[in-house]
C-alpha cells in the first residue's frame, strides 16, 4: 500500500515536471488516471476498471455533432457493440462547467440517456473539467479507448467525416469501431490518432 | 444530382424537425434577399447591379452573425468546420472558387479558431457566357451549409437566390455592396510565388521561405490552410532575417501524417500585408544565401544580368591582374592576329566557365546545393592563390625575369605567346575569378542554382561571355587596338606597377586565410611566402661555377619545400578555428560524443551547422546563442557540441545520415542517463530549446 502510494506520488511528480512537454496523453503511454462521481453518486477510477477495455466519450446533448451521432443511434450502436461484443467499459463523460451548455443534473443526465436509448456503463459528471483536461479532451464527441493493462490505444474522432450530417455516417470510417476490432484481434491499431471534430467542451 | 440534394435536405429536413424547429420554416425553395437563420443573417449579393454578356461578375455570400457569434476559414482552427457552398448557374456559366478573405484569430477557451465575427463577404468570380439575350434575367442560386458558434454551435443552411437583369451596356456598381467586396479584397492575401519549404521533424512544423522583397520585422500572424496540422492555440514564433522567413508552431495533438503541400497566409495586420503562399515537404533548404529568385523569373533578364555580371567581374581585384597580364601581352604583339586571340582567350573563358557549372551542376543533382565560392572552402586552395598572386606579384616587380622563374603551371600557360597562351589566360581569368564571384554574383547564380540545368548552363555560359567581352571588343576594336600605345620603356614601368594589384589581391587572400585558420597559420602561410620568395630570387640569380650552382639548385628547392609545408601546416590549423568568445559549446567530434553520451552526469546537444546554412545561423542567433539557452546549458548541465560542415567534414556527413539528413541544420539532444536521442525541429525558438533541454 505504502510503495503504491510511493509510486503514484513520484508518478505525479513526474508528470508534474514533464507536463510543459507532454500536454496531451501518448498513445501507447498509460492513460491519465481518473476519480469522478457517476450521476448515482458512484465514484469511478481507472483502476477500477484493470482487466478491461475502457471507452471514454466526452458529450453534450446540445452539441450538434452529438447529436448527429445520437439521432442516427450511431453512438447508442457502438456502446452496446463495445460493451456486448468486446465486454468493454463505456464511460460517457460530460466536461461541460456548471452554467455552460451542456451541464446536466444527474437526473436530467439519466432521462438523456434513457430518452436516448444510450447504453453506457455509467455517465460521469467532471464538472471541474480535471478528468477532461487530464486527458486533453477538446470537443464533443471526443473518443479514447484504454486497454485493459491501462495503456491508451485510441484517441480521436467517433468517425472519418466531419461534418454535421446524420447521412454522411454510414460512408465514413468508425474509428472507435474499427480500432476495437483492431485490438480484438491482437493487431495495433491502425489509425491510434484522428482529427477529432465536433463543439469546444465548455470547461 | 438535383435529385440527390433533395433527398439529403429531406433527411436533414426529418432531423431538423427532432431537433431544430427553425429551419423547417425555411425549408421551402431559395429565397432572394437576406435570409435570417439562428445567430445569422446570410444573403446572396453582387458587386454589380446587372450582368453584361460575355463579361464576369462578382458575386458573394453576405453574412451577419450576431454579437459574439463567428463562422469559419477554410481551416477552422483547432474546432468548427468549414462552410460548405453549392453553386447552381446558368449553363456555360463558371463559377470560382471562394477567394477566402484572410480571417481572425479567434480564442475560444483554450482552444484557437479561425474565423469571421461581424459583417463579412465569401466572394466568388462567375463568368457570364456571351450568348445572354439582354432584358432577361441572370439567376444564381446558392445552397449554403455552415456552423455559426460562440462557444456553442449552432448549424445552419440557406438556399439563396440572386436575380441579376442582363444588360447590354457595362453595368453600374451596387452602392449598397460596395463596403462589402471593398472589405473582401483588403484582406484578399496577395498570391506570392516564393520557393517555400515545410517540416514537421521533432513536434514542430517549421516553415521557411525566401522573400523577394523587404518586409516588416515584426507583427505577423501565420494562418495554414490544412486542418489538423498545427495546435492552432500553440504560439508561433516567426523570424522575418534579409529576406528568409522562418516560423515554428507546435504540431496538433492529433496530427498524423504530412501533407504534400501547405497553403498558408501570412498576415501583417499593421500594414494590411497579406501574403498566400504554398510550402512543399521537405527538409529546410541550407543554401548559402537566402535565393531572391521567383519559380519562373523572366530568363532574358536573367542572361542579361548574368552577362553584365560577367563583364563587371573585370573589374574585380583577383580578375583585374590577370587581365592587365594579358593587355600587356596584347600590347606586346600588336602585329598579331588579335581577333584569333580574343576569340581563343573567350574560348577559354567560357569553357572554364562550363566546366564549372558542370562540376557545379553534377554536384547539385548529387543534393547539395554548394555556394559558388566553394573552392575558398579549402585553406590548401586560399593558401597556394596567395603563393600564385605573391609569386606573379614578385614576377612583375623584377625580383626573377619571366620565363625562367618556376612559376605555376596555369600562369606559364598563359605567358604562352601563341592562341594556346591566350586560351590559358583565359582559363586562369576564371580561376581566380571564383572567389570574387560570391559577393558580388550571388543573384545571377542563385537564380542558376534553382533553374533546370540547360538554363542554369546557360547562364554560365552568357556569364563567361561577359568576362571575356572586353578582351572581345578590344582584340575586334581597330580603333581600340590602334591606340593602345606602342611598345616601349613604358611597358616595364607599366608592369612594375601592376604587381601592386596582385600584391593586394595576395593580402585579400591571407585575410580570407586567416579566418579560417588562425594568427598561426597566417603566420606559417607568411614564413612561407618569404621562403617563396627567396627561391625565386635565387633561381634568377645568374649561374659562378658549378658548385654554386648546385647549391643554387638546393636552396630553391629546400625553400619551395619549406613553403609547402607551411602552407600544409596552416591547412591543418583549420578545424581549430573556434569563436573562444561564445565558448558555451565545444567542437563536435565522434569520440568526444560517445564519451560524453557514456557519461551518466551529463546530458548532450548536438548541432550541425555551416556557415553558408542561413536556417542555422539564424536559430543560432535567436535560439542557442541567447542568455537563456546559456542559463539552461549550465544549469541542466548539458554539454553543447557543435558541428562545422561549412568544409564538408565526411565525419558529419555520416553523422547526418544516421538522422536520415542530406544537410544541415541538426539539431539532437541526448538525455543523460543514455536513452533514445531526440531530433529537434529546424526552426528553433529560445523556449523550446530550454524545454527540450529541461526535459533531458
Amino acid at each position: 500500500m505504502k510503495s503504491r502510494f510511493l509510486q503514484s506520488f513520484t508518478l505525479v511528480v513526474a508528470l508534474g515536471l514533464v507536463s510543459p512537454l507532454t500536454a496531451a496523453p501518448q498513445i501507447g503511454e498509460p492513460a491519465p488516471e481518473f476519480s469522478v462521481v457517476d450521476t448515482r453518486g458512484q465514484v469511478h477510477s481507472l483502476g477500477d476498471f484493470a482487466g478491461q477495455l475502457v471507452v471514454l466519450e466526452w458529450t453534450n446533448h446540445d452539441c450538434p455533432f452529438v447529436v448527429k451521432h445520437y439521432s442516427a443511434g450511431n453512438m447508442q450502436d457502438q456502446q452496446r457493440l463495445a460493451r456486448e461484443e468486446h465486454d468493454a467499459v463505456w464511460l460517457t463523460v460530460i466536461s461541460s462547467r456548471a452554467g455552460e451548455q451542456g451541464h446536466v443534473s444527474p437526473e436530467q443526465a439519466d432521462e438523456l440517456t434513457a430518452r436516448r436509448e444510450a447504453n453506457p456503463s455509467a455517465v460521469l459528471l467532471d464538472e471541474s473539467g480535471d478528468m477532461g483536461r487530464a486527458y486533453d479532451a477538446r470537443v464533443t464527441p471526443h473518443m479514447y479507448i484504454i486497454d485493459p493493462e491501462g495503456i491508451l490505444r485510441y484517441m480521436g474522432g467517433i468517425d472519418s467525416n466531419p461534418s454535421r450530417h446524420s447521412a454522411d455516417i454510414p460512408e465514413a470510417t468508425q474509428y472507435v469501431v474499427t480500432a476495437l476490432e483492431d485490438l480484438a484481434a491482437g493487431r495495433e491499431v491502425a489509425q491510434a490518432v484522428t482529427r477529432p471534430y465536433g463543439c469546444t467542451i465548455k470547461y | 444530382m438535383q435529385r440527390l440534394r433533395i433527398i439529403a435536405s429531406v433527411q436533414r429536413l426529418l432531423m431538423g424537425l427532432l431537433l431544430l424547429l427553425p429551419i423547417i420554416a425555411a425549408g421551402n425553395g431559395p429565397e432572394k434577399g437576406p435570409v435570417q437563420r439562428d445567430h445569422i443573417e446570410v444573403e446572396l449579393v453582387a458587386e454589380h447591379l446587372a450582368v453584361q454578356p460575355g463579361s464576369t461578375v462578382r458575386v458573394g455570400l453576405r453574412m451577419l452573425p450576431e454579437q459574439g457569434w463567428h463562422t469559419y476559414w477554410i481551416n477552422p482552427g483547432d474546432s468548427g468546420l468549414p462552410i460548405e457552398l453549392e453553386w447552381t448557374a446558368p449553363p456555360d456559366s463558371t463559377i470560382s472558387t471562394v477567394d477566402w478573405p484572410y480571417p481572425d484569430r479567434l480564442p475560444i477557451g483554450h482552444l484557437v479558431n479561425f474565423g469571421y465575427e461581424g459583417e463579412h463577404l465569401l466572394p466568388v468570380t462567375v463568368e457570364v457566357p456571351s450568348d445572354l439575350v439582354p432584358g432577361q434575367t441572370f439567376v444564381l442560386d446558392l445552397y449554403a451549409d455552415w456552423l455559426v458558434c460562440r462557444v456553442e454551435c449552432i448549424p445552419g443552411d440557406a438556399d439563396l437566390r440572386l436575380e441579376l437583369p442582363i444588360v447590354a451596356a457595362a453595368p453600374a456598381p451596387d452602392p449598397a455592396t460596395r463596403e462589402l467586396f471593398a472589405w473582401a479584397d483588403a484582406r484578399r492575401p496577395e498570391i506570392v510565388d516564393w520557393p517555400a519549404r515545410f517540416s514537421t521533424e521533432g513536434g514542430q512544423l517549421s516553415v521557411q521561405t525566401e522573400a523577394t522583397r523587404p518586409l516588416p520585422v515584426d507583427g505577423w500572424a501565420f494562418f495554414p490552410a490544412t486542418e489538423n496540422l498545427v495546435d492552432h492555440a500553440g504560439d508561433t514564433f516567426i523570424t522575418v532575417s534579409d529576406g528568409l522567413v522562418q516560423l515554428s508552431q507546435p504540431l496538433s495533438t492529433y496530427f498524423t501524417a504530412a501533407p504534400d503541400t501547405l497553403p498558408f497566409v501570412l498576415v501583417h495586420a499593421e500594414t494590411g500585408t497579406a501574403l498566400a503562399l504554398e510550402a512543399q515537404a521537405g527538409n529546410l533548404a541550407s543554401t548559402a544565401a537566402a535565393i531572391p529568385a521567383t519559380a519562373s523569373p523572366n530568363f532574358a533578364l536573367v542572361l542579361l544580368m548574368a552577362l553584365a555580371g560577367g563583364v563587371l567581374l573585370n573589374l574585380m581585384p583577383c580578375v583585374f591582374p590577370v587581365l592587365s597580364i594579358k593587355a600587356l601581352s596584347l600590347a606586346a604583339g600588336a602585329g598579331h592576329d588579335q581577333r584569333r586571340h580574343g576569340l581563343a582567350y573567350t574560348a577559354g573563358v567560357v569553357l572554364s566557365f562550363a566546366i564549372l557549372a558542370g562540376v557545379l551542376l553534377i554536384l547539385r543533382a548529387g543534393g547539395e546545393a554548394l555556394g559558388w565560392g566553394f573552392q575558398l572552402q579549402s585553406p590548401w586552395f586560399v593558401g597556394a592563390l596567395a603563393y600564385l598572386f605573391f609569386a606573379m606579384g614578385l614576377g612583375l616587380s623584377g625580383v626573377y625575369t619571366f620565363g625562367t622563374g618556376s612559376m605555376g603551371a596555369g600562369e606559364n600557360l598563359a605567358r604562352r605567346s601563341g592562341l594556346g597562351g591566350s586560351f590559358f589566360t583565359g582559363v586562369l581569368a576564371c580561376v581566380v575569378a571564383s572567389p570574387c564571384t560570391a559577393p558580388f554574383m550571388g543573384t545571377a547564380l542563385g537564380v542558376a542554382i534553382i533553374l533546370p540545368w540547360p538554363q542554369a548552363m546557360g547562364v554560365f555560359l552568357v556569364l563567361g561571355f561577359g568576362l571575356a567581352l572586353p578582351m572581345l571588343v578590344l582584340s575586334f576594336w581597330p580603333g581600340l587596338g590602334d591606340r593602345l600605345p606602342r611598345p616601349g620603356l613604358w611597358m616595364e614601368t607599366f608592369r612594375q606597377a601592376m604587381a601592386f594589384p596582385l600584391y593586394l589581391a595576395a593580402v585579400w587572400l591571407l585575410w580570407v586565410l586567416a579566418r579560417q585558420t588562425d594568427a598561426n597559420g597566417l603566420a606559417l602561410v607568411l614564413a612561407g611566402m618569404v621562403a617563396l620568395a627567396f627561391a625565386l630570387w635565387l633561381a634568377g640569380r645568374p649561374d659562378r661555377g658549378q658548385t654554386l650552382a648546385t647549391a643554387r639548385h638546393v636552396g630553391v628547392a629546400m625553400s619551395l619545400l619549406f613553403a609547402l609545408a607551411a602552407l600544409g601546416s596552416a591547412a591543418r590549423l583549420e578545424q581549430e578555428a573556434t569563436d573562444s568568445a561564445a565558448a558555451a559549446w565545444e567542437p563536435w567530434s565522434p569520440a568526444r560524443l560517445q564519451e560524453v553520451i557514456d557519461d551518466p552526469n551529463y546530458a548532450v546537444l548536438v548541432n550541425m551547422t555551416a556557415d553558408w546554412c542561413v536556417t542555422c545561423l539564424v536559430n543560432e542567433r535567436v535560439a542557442l546563442d541567447t542568455d537563456d539557452v546559456r542559463t539552461a546549458l549550465a544549469e541542466h548541465e548539458v554539454i553543447y557540441l557543435k558541428g562545422d560542415w561549412t568544409r564538408r567534414d565526411p565525419l558529419i556527413t555520416e553523422y547526418l545520415a544516421r538522422f536520415e539528413r542530406n544537410g544541415v541544420p541538426l539539431y539532437v539532444v541526448y538525455p543523460r542517463n543514455g536513452g533514445q536521442p531526440q531530433v529537434l525541429p529546424q526552426v528553433l525558438t529560445p523556449g523550446l530549446v530550454v524545454q527540450a533541454l529541461e526535459s533531458l
